[in-house]
């Protein structure tokens, strides 16, 4: 099938900044919903991957630090209306995620960044600091032990998210390979 | 100003994150999604709708922790179950034993029976009331059916009851319908035999046989059973009626000690009577 079939030119659209953040807000939009009312099916004892968590590390890898940090915290605003939760839980913790992520930046080889085993560890990186500080202002009203619920639940989620993340890192890897 | 600007350009990284910090700290200072109103009603609404479509899709992971749960809960109501069965039927049993103590006229002491024994075809059951409860030797025990059997041993806390299935019993009964008078024993089967009763006089099976005021050991007018058979034996003036007792003995569970001990006045001037009546056969 020929590039001109395409309703848009997928190289344009590649390159075109206004056009990606659309696409991100599309994906962001997918993902939360896809997080609340799928995600059920594949959760191990509640813990499920942080779908938002990996998309936010990717923005952050592919356009750099401060889109990460600002598409971490819509993310994490959006992920709160669709949850119910308090808002700006979510968005504190993804805009941090963001902000770590966003160190990795590489703005020439981006891509191969992602479809490498160092994908894995960034992820990895931003979801310990994701779950960290999600289960400090979650357990902080509770008669919980923080460090017993952050192992319990906070590593957990880092691994199935980090688990996850390896999706993403083989289509990324398979497109590379010619 | 110049400077300024090459200061944000330089920390725009650092100043976004802690504007973003900063800003999702105000918006959970400011509180739950109800403050969004109607906004939330609908994003909530959709998921929900969402949900739905897919709830039909089966979780295995979560099918097996409720199955899990569901079996436990089904053993802990199982458990209740069969308690609430028992309590109910304690309850029809502590009922009538109440309407008991309502007709009889004489003082009650309810006891559990923690034990049956039997030797020699004498059937004795223990009781858990005793000499400190205000036992007696010699009282009679009762249930709300019926005669259950007589007090033949007592200690402080415990008593030893004869019951009517025992080779020693002997009572004086009667035919409730007919006051026809007998001597109740038992002879090691399920039933009674009622003794001494001419083939002339009236009884029918299904007759209520109950204690004889010519008793020195019973109260007079309990039941002890209902006539099961008639039978007239050839060369005999007597016939022989077996009685089915109106207790159930092999689910003895709670039983009266009834506050009643024989007229000693009686005894004494029966037994005046008795020797009289020996020494005149004696001496013609």
């Amino acid at each position: 099938m020929s590039a001109m079939q395409f309703p848009f030119d997928r190289s344009q659209y590649m390159k075109s900044p206004p056009l990606r953040m659309i696409a991100y807000a599309v994906i962001a939009m997918l993902l939360s919903v896809v997080h609340i009312v799928f995600l059920r099916f594949i959760s191990v004892s509640s813990v499920t991957p942080d779908l938002l968590l990996i998309l936010t590390v990717w923005i952050a890898i592919v356009e750099g630090q401060f889109t990460g940090m600002v598409a971490g915290f819509l993310c994490g605003l959006l992920f709160d209306i669709v949850s119910a939760q308090v808002p700006g839980t979510n968005a504190l913790v993804k805009t941090l995620a963001g902000f770590i992520a966003g160190y990795f930046y590489r703005e020439s080889d981006a891509m191969a960044l992602i479809g490498s085993a160092r994908f894995l560890l960034i992820t990895a990186l931003a979801a310990t600091v994701d779950s960290f500080t999600y289960n400090f202002f979650y357990v902080k009203p509770m008669q919980t032990s923080f460090w017993m619920f952050f192992v319990k639940y906070g590593i957990a989620t880092t691994l199935y998210t980090t688990v996850a993340a390896v999706f993403p890192m083989l289509v990324v890897n398979r497109r590379k390979d010619p | 100003m110049q400077r300024f600007i090459e200061f944000v350009v330089r920390f725009k990284n650092y100043i976004t994150l802690c504007t973003l910090v900063v800003l999702s700290f105000a918006l959970m200072s400011a509180g739950d999604l109800s403050q969004l109103g109607g906004f939330r009603a609908v994003i909530v609404g959709s998921i929900g709708w969402m949900q739905s479509i897919f709830a039909w899709v089966p979780n295995p992971v979560a099918l097996k922790s409720e199955n899990v749960a569901l079996r436990e809960l089904n053993l802990q109501l199982s458990v209740e179950a069969a308690r609430g069965r028992q309590a109910m039927v304690e309850n029809v049993t502590l009922r009538k034993m109440l309407e008991l103590r309502k007709v009889v006229d004489k003082k009650l002491l309810a006891a559990d029976v923690i034990g049956k024994t039997t030797t020699q075809l004498r059937n004795f059951a223990t009781i858990n009331k005793g000499k400190s409860d205000g036992v007696k030797d010699g009282m009679t025990v009762i249930t709300d059916a019926g005669l259950v059997g007589i007090v033949t041993g007592v200690s402080d806390h415990y008593a030893v009851i004869q019951l009517l299935l025992n080779r020693d019993t002997k009572i004086a009964a009667k035919v409730q319908r007919t006051r026809v008078d007998g001597i109740l024993a038992w002879e090691g089967e399920t039933t009674l035999l009622l003794k001494n009763v001419p083939t002339s006089y009236d009884v029918q099976a299904g007759d209520v046989i109950i204690t004889s005021n010519y008793s020195t050991r019973f109260p007079e007018n309990i039941v002890i059973g209902r006539v099961a058979r008639v039978e007239d034996e050839r060369n005999s003036l007597f016939r022989r009626i077996l009685v089915e007792p109106a207790v159930n003995f092999p689910t003895l569970e709670q039983v009266f000690i009834v506050d009643y001990t024989p007229e000693l006045e009686r005894l004494a001037l029966e037994r005046m009577v008795d020797d009289k009546q020996r020494a005149r056969g004696a001496n013609p």
